[in-house]
């Protein structure tokens, strides 16, 4: 379609239909994004043309990418350094663990099982290595373990192994010239002047109608992403680590989270998953179903391999061990941005790139039913649930926020 | 007759009749009475925490009003009303909470399903009179 605000106003009708699907469906918009997005392809692309969506055109490529890199920087803002210094042991041993597994697993599976070129077989295992940490969050908040020392390290492990994905991501398919060692340096640079400058800045500047605060933090993720796709890297990369540098600090100005909340839901990631699910082609994934299933069993058996035994060392008892074990299992966000970032770079193909996603969401959504099903610890619950302000707590024997009849 | 009455209580219209009649029963018969709300999952498969705390705290919203309009009509009516909320399974955390709290009447509201619907799914109304450990009143 040439007209760009009749196009813009598909993707956003698109996207409006994926928030109410999520409304009645109870899943997150994300997923719903992805699956409108495939659906909408299949449809629009076989009654009026495959490029009429225009999910490879300049502006949608710049809003997604920009939703990526935001939702990263979110992703990074939201680990508790205070967490991960108490637990900074087994959170780095078991995130580690939980991101060489699968990483090596699925890769050899991909290139030994599925006969995928090298570069492609490393594709899938950085896209099978993630682990979701807001899949996992929203278990631990449900269920109350976000407040137990148990959940806060699975939350501190999950940062770990999206960190091992990001480098990976970055680094990987990067062709270490003189410009990579720029990259390098320019990001050792940014690291470790933001995090003294960023809170000065916005104390003295900050707090303003103008959103000074938005306005830095975008061009610090712009700048930096601009040098590492220069060099041949992912700009999602220096946007985690920068998020991770300031969540002590801006991750904890609410205000300024949800104002860069609004610009990344509101806008951004619509376009983001939208367009990753748009990619999805329904008919390779129906013409090889196994090379989902041998990409999803890759990253289960592996994470369970080595995430398990890792738990295990920490003095966790079985169920506890394999719940988290599975926990870690999950994988979203992270996964479909290594795959986009296959296809986008001619990795993986289209077909290839179906299937990694496939498997990615298998992977946000097997392990969490079967770990809440048969393996949930139930005595590491907290006795009472959080009650809203203004509601009155139970007297006496007050029941677990979840208990099965 | 009944001493202790529990109010299925989620802001529906029936709820909302559930509550009228629960509170002229506790105010006709001296009885004490509370409220349960169940919070429901949290989105499920979410791209980032950010998501799911904005979910968490448009719920808590949701059911800190809820709790404000119950307690603001039983004032009304001179009686003083215990407000609860729970996370999980509506029917289950109903159910547990009633016998728990060792309640003798939960007042619940009829949602009025369609008929395809309550054939397939079973109605919450349905589940929670199969399940309560006490006498129950369904409000229309």
């Amino acid at each position: 379609m040439e007209n760009l605000w009749f196009l813009a106003a598909v993707w956003v009708g698109l996207a409006l239909i994926a928030t109410l699907l999520a409304i009645w469906l109870r899943v997150s918009t994300a997923l719903s994004e992805i699956v409108v997005g495939t659906v909408a392809q299949l449809v629009i692309g076989t009654i009026v043309g495959p490029d009429w969506l225009g999910s490879s055109s300049e502006w949608v490529t710049f809003l997604a990418g920009t939703g990526a890199i935001v939702l990263t920087f979110l992703a990074g803002a939201e680990l508790d350094p205070a967490v991960f210094r108490a637990r900074w042991k087994e959170s780095a041993v078991v995130g580690l663990v939980s991101f060489g597994a699968p990483f090596l697993g699925a890769a050899a599976a991909a290139y030994y099982m599925l006969g995928w070129t090298p570069a492609a077989s490393w594709l899938a295992g950085v896209a099978m290595s993630t682990t979701s940490v807001a899949v996992v969050y929203a278990v631990m908040l449900e269920l109350g373990f976000n407040t137990t020392e148990y959940g806060k390290a699975m939350l501190a492990a999950c940062f770990v192994t999206d960190l091992g994905t990001v480098i990976a991501l970055g680094l990987i398919f990067a062709p270490f010239t003189l410009r990579t060692a720029v990259f390098v340096v320019v990001c050792l640079v940014v690291f470790g002047v933001l995090p003294f400058l960023t809170p000065r800045f916005f104390r003295r500047y900050g707090g303003r109608v103008s959103e000074l605060e938005a306005k830095f933090i975008l061009l610090c993720l712009f700048a930096t992403g601009g040098v590492a796709v220069w060099a041949g890297s992912e700009a999602v990369l220096p946007a985690y680590v920068i998020g991770m540098l300031l969540a002590g600090t801006v991750g904890k100005d609410h205000v300024l989270i949800r104002r860069l909340r609004t610009l990344t839901f509101g806008l951004l990631t619509p376009f983001y998953f939208i367009r990753a699910g748009s990619f999805v082609s329904v008919p390779a994934l129906a013409a090889a179903p196994m090379v989902f299933v041998v990409l999803f069993s890759a990253k289960m058996v592996s994470k369970i391999a080595g995430v398990f035994p890792a738990v295990r060392a920490f003095r966790y008892g079985r169920q506890e061990g394999l719940y988290y074990t599975l926990m870690m299992s999950t994988g979203l966000t992270f996964g479909t941005i290594s795959a986009l970032f296959g296809l986008s770079h001619g990795i993986v193909t289209p077909g290839q790139y179906s299937h990694l996603v496939a498997a990615v969401i298998g992977s946000a959504v097997v392990p969490t039913l079967i770990a809440n099903a048969f393996f949930m610890p139930v005595h590491l619950q907290p006795a009472a649930v959080t009650e809203p302000a203004g509601a009155q707590a139970m007297p006496a024997a007050t029941p677990k926020g979840v208990e099965h009849v | 007759m009944y001493s202790r009455i529990l109010v299925a209580y989620d802001g529906s219209n029936g709820a909302r009749a559930a509550l009228r009649q629960g509170i002229a029963l506790a105010k006709a018969l001296g009885a004490e009475i509370s409220t349960i709300s169940v919070e429901e999952h949290l989105p499920h498969y979410a791209a980032s925490i950010s998501e799911v705390k904005a979910a968490k705290e448009e719920i808590d919203e949701y059911f800190r009003a809820l709790a404000k309009e119950a307690r603001d009509v039983a004032a009304l009516e001179g009686v003083e009303i215990e407000t609860l909320v729970r996370q999980g399974h509506e029917v289950e955390t109903i159910v547990t909470v009633a016998k728990d709290g060792r309640f003798d009447l939960l007042v619940a509201g009829y949602h009025g399903h369609s008929r395809i619907f309550d054939r397939l799914m079973g109605s919450t109304a349905q589940s929670i009179v199969r399940l309560a450990p006490c006498s129950v009143l369904l409000a229309k």
